[in-house]
């Protein structure tokens, strides 16, 4: 912020005056494709689906466009198995992240602690391999290893083990589903929580450790409250994320059998291309839009701000 | 609490401290062979079924020795669609990840040090940007896509595999960001940096294992996006997961072609994890800042 003294200024070549612009509003710069970028991607989406759910069919002028008012969520909710997606959608959020979340920091804890360096690059890149198995390869993967008559893991447990397996697609979907994702998506917080163990100063880790801190009062007093930031942003997106789970979801049962693992994406997806009702399938995007952001404004009102961002 | 300290001090007590570091070194590392177990075992079973010939992948009891067969992959090579769609998305995702990262990074650096009105209101709408479901977003821009002429346009594409991964950059960088101490640029300031200069040559190096984590899983998120494909492209911009589905699409699944086009998949992943894996091991990010 060096301010040039008068004649120094009135020397100043054009590229001179450029330069200052740029570092003068480096912020706005900063900022500005950004927000160029977000209210094209936010604004349209939603305004078109929140249209749409108002709607009887859809028509490509406005005007012409007949509206019905709350119909198509009153019809969603009654006869769209919106409610029965929700709750399901919900159980599989909520066990899938504790598991993710649990799984992946003990990882990336315990491979930050491996000594050779050889050992600890090997585990890296091979814990992160499976989220680059897209969904729809690991539920076609997943159906042909699950399979009860020709399946490669019933076999193993039955051949190895003296239990009988699971019908894994039938019995338990929900459970499969489940341990799919985690399989899929562990790798995800490990990555996180492992550049995050990695940015805590060595300094701060040794002078708990002259302290004579037992190992879990250095993670829990030390570590973890100084990545707290990522666990939080990581543990947040996840969360997003395995909310609109699908593909996995759509290759493994297509929502079957019946509609024990119908997820809200899959049941958008239904009402949209299946049924052919755009209206249907908006209004359940809508409620759910705002029950996700109202979920992540108080997840982040009350963990996410307090000394974590200020 | 207060028992359990109390039990492990005096434990500690009795194993020496040799023998207690070799017996959380075997912990260790039979956790994490376990776990590799878990991850390689259906990889190793997609990668095996890619090589056995169509009639001997789903064989029971399973054949554990076999004659790999590379059959599956030249066939799957001589489908030029394959080929095409799988540049393609090299192309498209590459470009993604680049354009994602030069507008992401920069606005969650200014998002971390900057006091922004409304600050919280700004990431949630970031944010939000994630929170709608694809299947929600693609009737939308398709709409869009129709009106600008970016249907079936690579453009199109790498515009919606940015869409998908900007929120992600900023929330993560910033996070990264708020972790780099303020004194860094401070000091080069002092030192007669400009600004920029100070974020070029001094947070960016210190940010280095979060961009490059923040890339590779950017990478990922778009490299197996199928809906937008789905429904964006037909024929000119096509990526490579939309030729996987279409194994599924049909009748009955082939297997080996798809156990094949699943593999082939994984691998440009592998050879990024592996190129920037030095990155992601250069660890403390104070330490590179005080390397250099």
């Amino acid at each position: 912020m060096s301010t040039p003294t008068q004649t120094e200024s009135a020397n100043r070549t054009t590229l001179a005056r450029l330069r200052d612009l740029w570092n003068d509003y480096l912020p706005y710069w900063f900022m500005a494709p950004m927000v160029l970028v977000m209210v094209m991607i936010t604004f349209f989406p939603g305004a078109y689906d929140l249209y749409l759910s108002l709607i009887a069919e859809p028509t490509f002028n406005v005007f012409e466009a007949e509206f019905v008012g709350l119909s198509n969520f009153e019809t969603a909710f009654t006869r769209g198995g919106a409610f029965h997606s929700f709750v399901i959608t919900i159980t599989v959020v909520v066990s899938a992240l504790a598991l993710e979340t649990a799984l992946g920091f003990v990882l990336a804890a315990l491979v930050a602690g491996v000594d050779s360096g050889r050992m600890k690059g090997f585990y890296r890149v091979l814990f992160i391999i499976p989220m680059a198995v897209a969904p729809v390869s690991l539920a076609t993967i997943g159906r042909i290893m699950l399979n009860s008559e020709i399946g490669v893991i019933p076999y193993v447990i039955e051949t190895a083990t003296p239990f009988a397996a699971p019908a894994f697609l039938s019995d338990v979907p929900l459970l499969t589903v489940i341990l799919l994702d985690t399989w899929n998506w562990t790798p995800f917080m490990f990555i996180i929580f492992y550049a995050g163990l990695s940015s805590v100063p060595d300094t701060l880790v040794e002078a708990s450790r002259v302290d004579g801190a037992p190992l879990w009062r250095r993670y829990v007093h030390v570590i973890i409250p100084y990545m707290k930031p990522v666990v939080f942003v990581a543990t947040l997106i996840r969360l997003i994320d395995l909310f609109r789970t699908f593909g996995v979801v759509y290759g493994l049962t297509n929502g079957g059998p019946g509609t024990a693992t119908q997820l809200v994406s899959i049941n958008i997806y239904e009402q949209m291309f299946i049924n052919n009702q755009l209206g249907v399938a908006a209004a359940i995007a809508i409620v759910y839009l705002v029950l996700v952001v109202a979920l992540c404004n108080i997840i982040i009102a009350k963990v996410g701000f307090e000394g974590v961002w200020d | 609490m207060a028992t359990s300290d109390e039990e492990a001090a005096i434990g500690s007590q009795r194993l020496d401290k040799e023998t207690r570091e070799t017996l959380v070194r075997v912990a260790r590392h039979t956790i994490l062979l376990g776990w590799s177990f878990v991850v390689l075992f259906p990889l190793y079973w997609l990668v095996s079924m890619s090589l056995k010939p169509p009639g001997q992948a789903n064989s029971l009891p399973p054949d554990w020795i076999f004659l790999p067969t590379v059959y599956n992959y030249i066939q799957l090579v001589q489908q030029s669609d394959f080929v095409a769609a799988f540049a393609n998305s090299v192309l498209m995702v590459s470009a993604s990840v680049v354009i994602v990262l030069l507008i992401g990074v920069p606005a969650a650096y200014v998002l971390s040090r900057y006091d922004i009105p409304k600050e919280r209101d700004v990431l949630v709408w970031i944010l939000s940007s994630r929170m709608l479901p694809p299947i929600a977003v693609v009737i939308p821009f398709f709409v869009i896509f129709r009106a600008l002429n970016l249907f079936d346009t690579r453009i199109g594409m790498v515009l919606m595999y940015v869409s998908i991964n900007l929120s992600l950059v900023v929330w993560v960088m910033k996070a990264f960001f708020d972790g780099i101490p303020e004194t860094l640029e401070e000091a080069a300031r002092v030192d007669g940096a400009t600004q920029f200069q100070g974020f070029r040559k001094v947070v960016l190096p210190a940010a280095k294992p979060g961009i490059f984590s923040v890339a590779i899983i950017s990478f990922i998120f778009a490299w197996i996006e199928l809906l937008f494909g789905l429904v964006l492209t037909s024929f000119e911009a096509v990526p490579v997961t939309l030729f996987v589905y279409s194994f599924i699409g049909s009748r009955s699944i082939e297997w080996s072609m798809l156990a094949a086009a699943s593999t082939a998949m994984i691998v440009p992943v592998v050879v990024f994890l592996i190129a920037v894996n030095k990155y992601l091991a250069a660890g403390l990010s104070f330490g590179v800042v005080i390397k250099e």
